[in-house]
C-alpha cells in the first residue's frame, strides 16, 4: 500500500538532498572545529600560493633590475619585506576565512533543524508500520 | 500594466511547465554568445573557432553547472593566446591562478560573474552587471566583479602584446612581459571602472533594502545615475571624452535591462517543477511535485484595477500559501501520532479560507 503521507514527507527531503541542502548535508558530516579547521588550512595554502605566484610575476619584472644589482642588494630589507607582507596577508585570510566559515556553519546548521525535523517524521512513520509487516 | 502582468504570469506558466527544456536551452544560448564573443575577441586559433567546437562546448555547458562553462572559456581563452604566444598565455594562466586563488574562490557561486563581465563589455552595456548584482545579490559579489574587470583588461592588453614581434630570445620575451605587466599596472581605467563598479552596486543594493515605495525600480534609476557621473567623471578625467556618448547608450540599455529582469523577478526566484527520485524497502518513486502558486489570471469582471495593490496582494497570497504549508506540518507534527483527522481538516479549512479570498 502507498502512504501518501510518507511519499510527501519523502519527497520534501528528496528535494532539499539534491538542491538547496546538498552542501548544508556535506557540512554536517564534519564537527564545527574540524571545519573550520580544515578550511582556514586550506585557505592559507591557497594564499600562499597566490603569493608565490605574485613573488615571480615581480620576480620576472625586476629581473633585469636584480641581475645587474645582485651583488650590491639590501637582501636582508628585502627579505624582511616579503617575510612581511607574507605575514599580514596569511593574518587577514586565516582570520577572514576563521570568522566567515564559521558563520557559514552556523548558518547551515540552522537550515538544517527543519530537515532533521522532517527527518524525525519520517522515522516515526517507520515505527508506526514496523508493527504491521 | 495590467497587460503586462498577465504576460508575467503567462511566462510564469509557460516556465513552470517546461522548466526542464528551457533552462538548459537559456545556459546554452548564453554559453554560445560567451563563447562566440571570446572567439570575436580572441580567436587566433581557427580550430577552436570552428562552430561545431563552440556548438559542443555550449552544450556541455548547458547541461553542466556554471562552474565548467567558466573553466571552459577560461581554458579556451588560453588555448587561442597559446597558438600565438605561447608566453602570454603562460602569463594569462598564472594571472588566473592568482585571481582564483587570492578572490573567487571565495565567492564560488557567482563564477559566472567573471565570465560575464568581460562578455558584456565586449557587448558594450558591462554597467548591467553591477546593477542586477546589486538586485539580487549582496556586497561580497564586488569581489568577482572585480575580477571580471581585470579580466576584461588584462584580454585588452593581451590584444595589443600579440601583435608585437615575438622571437624567441630571453630578451624579447623579457619586453613583451613588462609592457604587459607596465600597462596593467598603470591602467588607471582598470582601477577606476573597478572602484565605479563597486559604486553602482553599493549604490544600488542599499537602495533596494531601503523601505519605501519603488524601492526596486529607484535603486535601478539610482544605480545607472552613479554610474553615469562615475564614468562620466572618469573618461573625463582621462581624456577619453568619446567614449561619453556609447557609455550613455550602453548604461540606458542596462538600466532598462534590469528593469526587464527586475519585473520578472519573481520568475526567476520561483522555483519550477521538481523531479526526484527515490526508495524506500518496498517501491521506487519517480516524482514529479509541482508547487502550488496563486496565478493571477485575467479576471474580465473587475472593472477597477490598482495595480501597485494586485502586485501586492500576489505577492503576499503567494507568501500566504508556504506560510500555511509550513505551519501546517508543525502542527502535523504534534497531532500526527493519535489523529490525522484533525490535521487534515485543518489543512482544508485553509485552503477554503485561501480560495475564499
Amino acid at each position: 500500500m502507498l502512504n501518501n503521507k510518507k511519499i510527501r514527507l519523502m519527497t520534501k527531503l528528496a528535494i532539499f538532498e539534491t538542491k538547496e541542502g546538498k552542501e548544508d548535508i556535506r557540512l554536517s558530516k564534519y564537527y564545527k572545529t574540524d571545519y573550520v579547521r580544515l578550511q582556514v588550512l586550506k585557505s592559507i595554502i591557497s594564499t600562499t600560493v597566490g603569493y608565490l605566484l605574485i613573488l615571480a610575476l615581480i620576480f620576472l619584472y625586476k629581473s633585469e633590475y636584480i641581475i645587474k644589482n645582485a651583488v650590491s642588494l639590501d637582501y636582508k630589507t628585502i627579505g624582511s619585506y616579503i617575510l612581511g607582507i607574507y605575514i599580514i596577508l596569511i593574518t587577514i585570510y586565516g582570520l577572514g576565512s576563521l570568522a566567515w566559515f564559521s558563520l557559514k556553519y552556523e548558518a547551515s546548521k540552522k537550515k538544517l533543524t527543519r530537515y532533521f525535523k522532517l527527518l524525525k517524521r519520517m522515522k516515526n512513520i517507520y515505527k508506526e508500520e514496523m508493527p504491521e509487516s | 500594466m495590467m497587460p503586462l502582468l498577465v504576460f508575467r504570469e503567462r511566462i510564469k506558466k509557460i516556465y513552470q511547465q517546461h522548466d526542464i527544456i528551457l533552462v538548459p536551452l537559456i545556459k546554452f544560448i548564453f554559453a554560445f554568445i560567451a563563447f562566440q564573443t571570446l572567439n570575436s575577441e580572441i580567436g587566433y586559433d581557427n580550430r577552436l573557432k570552428s562552430i561545431v567546437v563552440v556548438l559542443v562546448m555550449s552544450l556541455l555547458s548547458a547541461f553542466t553547472p556554471s562552474v565548467i562553462m567558466v573553466l571552459l572559456a577560461a581554458g579556451a581563452a588560453t588555448l587561442h593566446i597559446y597558438s600565438i604566444s605561447p608566453i602570454l598565455s603562460i602569463l594569462l594562466l598564472i594571472i588566473l591562478l592568482v585571481l582564483y586563488l587570492l578572490f573567487a574562490r571565495y565567492t564560488p557561486r557567482l563564477g559566472y560573474v567573471i565570465l560575464a563581465v568581460p562578455v558584456l563589455y565586449v557587448l558594450r552595456i558591462p554597467y548591467m552587471i553591477p546593477i542586477l548584482l546589486g538586485i539580487i545579490s549582496n556586497p561580497l559579489a564586488i569581489i568577482p566583479m572585480s575580477c571580471g574587470v581585470i579580466l576584461y583588461f588584462v584580454f585588452q592588453v593581451v590584444k595589443t602584446a600579440v601583435t608585437m614581434q615575438v622571437n624567441m630570445t630571453v630578451e624579447d620575451i623579457l619586453q613583451v612581459y613588462t609592457y604587459v605587466i607596465d600597462n596593467l599596472i598603470n591602467n588607471k581605467q582598470m582601477i577606476m571602472s573597478i572602484v565605479i563598479f563597486a559604486l553602482i552596486l553599493l549604490v544600488t543594493y542599499f537602495v533596494r533594502r531601503m523601505r519605501f515605495d519603488y524601492a526596486f525600480e529607484i535603486s535601478v534609476a539610482a544605480g545607472a545615475l552613479t554610474g553615469f557621473l562615475g564614468f562620466l567623471i572618469s573618461f573625463l578625467f582621462l581624456g577619453k571624452s568619446n567614449q561619453i556618448f556609447s557609455m550613455i547608450l550602453g548604461i540606458v540599455a542596462s538600466g532598462a535591462i534590469a528593469f526587464i529582469v527586475n519585473f520578472f523577478k519573481v520568475t526567476l526566484d520561483y522555483s519550477g517543477v521538481e523531479r526526484v527520485q527515490f526508495e524506500d524497502d518496498v517501491y521506487y518513486y519517480y516524482v514529479k511535485a509541482v508547487p502550488k502558486v496563486t496565478v493571477t489570471t485575467p479576471q474580465k469582471n473587475i472593472k477597477h484595477i490598482n495595480v501597485k495593490n494586485e502586485v501586492l496582494r500576489s505577492q503576499s497570497l503567494t507568501s500566504d500559501w508556504n506560510d500555511t504549508d509550513a505551519e501546517d506540518y508543525d502542527e502535523d507534527e504534534d497531532i500526527y501520532p493519535d489523529n490525522n483527522g484533525l490535521a487534515f481538516r485543518g489543512k482544508n479549512q485553509n485552503r477554503n479560507r485561501e480560495f475564499n479570498r
